[in-house]
């Protein structure tokens, strides 16, 4: 498969699984945790994730990690599929509209194919490498603003990630919070990259978080000209840990804030 | 006429030389106004827009401070392009009919060889050219693009295409009779002029450039969409706009800055491409129309050849 072939298979898988969310958005009820109290799975997230891997398994025959499945491994190892069906659950449980299914293409280490798809808003964002960043039907980037001007958000570590350290990601929260327009805590990864990607937000980032929440949204973030950093805390356990500011945001995010 | 570049100015040069120009006429398009926008401050001298936007004037009192901002309507097709015995005299060869600029009365006062028109008269040029000229001769281009032929007369040349403009042009004169109550004889030699001037062999006006940005003249409000939605609301079925609709969908050009219309025509489903690329929505009249025409109309599309 060539970009536009797996761009337009991400997009498809995206939308098939955002469009069940949203017709469903209803009928589930049944939750459990996982590893928190905020680390919470439905059925329907099991099912929408069933969604996209019909489609990318008629579509493609590479591997996929999914959050739920796991490693699914197949015969094409040029690149692998990771899948969030739904970044965002606690509010989708409590009905709040800010959620997203997120795909993303990965060959070696970083993705070349994003998609986040917000059913709620409708608002699919896509992006590949020589290709561009688009929401919707329209080309987008980052809009370069310095950090007094600017809104910023965070997606925290879960619960159980190193306790003993959880105040200070607190710390960095207030510390940005209080030197700009604010920091929100939005509930979806997915969403606050692609946001800065889009230039409603001047950057967001994120401690120790699953790679399916956000590996689509930090391309995307990238394309559109944020400048973006990252490392993987723990392969193991998916993790990984990123910031991504605008330009002009990028010496006050080093500055306040320490992930690695 | 001939324009030296001696005369040209740079856009950083423009403040300083502007006060001492008679007006400025800015036709850079839409989605450019903004960015010379910011040299005109607080200027004094008329400013002529003939940016195909009604509402870009207003827009431009508001950033220049300039009370003096008129719309003007240039009713002519500029090709950017000639036909190879000419580019081989000079490369920079351009065709171009004799037209005519109608511009608001209210700067008048420059007078030359201009045709100044009231209010009236303005909205009057300003509706035909919306909806006889631009929906008509965008679909005309997408359907050339299909045709896969290089200029817009040579889409005109394919009898089932010529038909589908004109009968484009018929849906249009009846939405301006009936929207807007213009006078038959005027839509009627509006309509003829411009299916003359598609037609004409000599213009070399090439389909890439009247079909770029596709999802600009897919708008809610454009010319293609907001027409379709125009005839629905006067119970007109846009039967050939629909066609029209559905060629732009199909626009494929690498180097177009909405190239993305292709990903998403090839990756959605045609309710979620209706829903997500063109914003309409499931049980509006253009949704259910598009949606229940889908396939016959692509096959009408591909049919076009034979």
């Amino acid at each position: 498969m060539n970009k536009e072939q797996v761009l337009e298979v991400a997009i498809s898988a995206s939308v098939a699984a955002g469009k069940f969310l949203l017709r469903h958005s209803n009928d589930f009820v049944k939750e459990s945790h996982k590893e928190s109290l905020r680390d919470i799975v439905t059925e329907v997230d099991k099912y929408a994730e069933k969604k996209i891997i019909e489609v990318l398994k008629d579509n493609s025959n590479n591997s996929i990690l999914a959050e739920e499945s796991g490693k699914i491994p197949r015969k094409d190892e040029k690149g692998y599929w990771i899948v969030d069906a739904l970044d965002g659950t606690v509010n989708y449980v409590n009905h709040i509209p800010f959620y997203a299914v997120s795909i993303a293409f990965v060959e070696d280490v970083f993705p070349s194919v994003g998609v986040v798809y917000n059913p709620m808003s409708n608002d699919l964002y896509y992006g590949a490498e020589e290709i561009g960043v688009c929401k919707n039907h329209t080309k987008i980037k980052v809009r370069d603003r310095k950090p007094e001007e600017s809104l910023f958000a965070v997606a925290f570590s879960g619960k159980q990630y190193e306790p003993t350290t959880r105040s200070e990601e607190f710390l960095m929260f207030e510390k940005v919070n209080d030197s700009t327009r604010g920091c929100l805590r939005t509930g979806s990864a997915a969403m606050n990259l692609s946001y800065v990607a889009e230039g409603r937000l001047s950057g967001c980032w994120g401690k120790a978080n699953k790679m399916w929440d956000v590996m689509a949204g930090i391309l995307l973030a990238k394309l559109s000209g944020a400048i973006v950093e990252y490392k993987y805390i723990s392969k193991e356990k998916n993790l990984i840990s990123y910031t991504a500011a605008v330009p002009s945001a990028q010496n006050f995010i080093k500055e306040k804030i320490r992930l690695w | 006429m001939e324009v030296p570049v001696k005369h040209c100015y740079r856009l950083n040069e423009e403040r300083e030389k502007i006060s001492k120009v008679n007006a400025v006429i800015t036709a850079v398009g839409p989605r450019n106004i903004l960015s010379i926008a910011e040299n005109l401050k607080d200027t004094r001298v008329p400013i002529i827009c003939c940016e195909n936007d009604w509402h870009i004037p207003e827009l431009m009192v508001s950033i220049t401070n300039n009370p003096n901002v008129v719309f003007a309507i240039p009713d002519v097709i500029a090709s950017n392009t000639a036909p190879p015995e000419l580019k081989e005299k000079d490369p920079l060869s351009i065709i171009t009919e004799d037209g005519t600029c109608y511009i608001d009365h209210r700067v008048a006062n420059l007078g030359g060889n201009c045709v100044y028109v009231d209010k009236d008269e303005l909205r009057k040029q300003w509706i035909a050219k919306l909806y006889i000229h631009n929906t008509s001769h965008c679909i005309a281009a997408y359907l050339g693009s299909l045709l896969r032929v290089k200029y817009l007369h040579e889409s005109m040349q394919n009898k089932k295409s010529e038909k589908i403009v004109t009968s484009v042009i018929h849906e249009m004169k009846s939405v301006l009779l009936k929207k807007f109550r213009l006078e038959k004889d005027f839509i009627d030699w509006y309509a003829n002029k411009e299916l003359q001037r598609f037609r004409n062999t000599l213009l070399y006006d090439p389909i890439k450039r009247v079909a770029r940005e596709p999802f600009r003249k897919l708008s809610l409000n454009g010319r293609l969409i907001g027409a379709a939605q125009l005839c629905i609301s006067c119970g007109i079925i846009p039967e050939n706009t629909m066609l029209g609709i559905m060629a732009a969908f199909c626009y494929h050009n690498p180097n177009d800055p909405d190239a993305n219309i292709k990903y998403l025509m090839e990756s959605l489903r045609p309710q979620d491409f209706l829903n997500i690329a063109m914003r309409l929505r499931p049980g509006e009249a253009l949704y259910e129309l598009l949606l229940d025409r889908w396939n016959l109309n692509l096959n009408k599309l591909r049919g076009l050849k034979q």
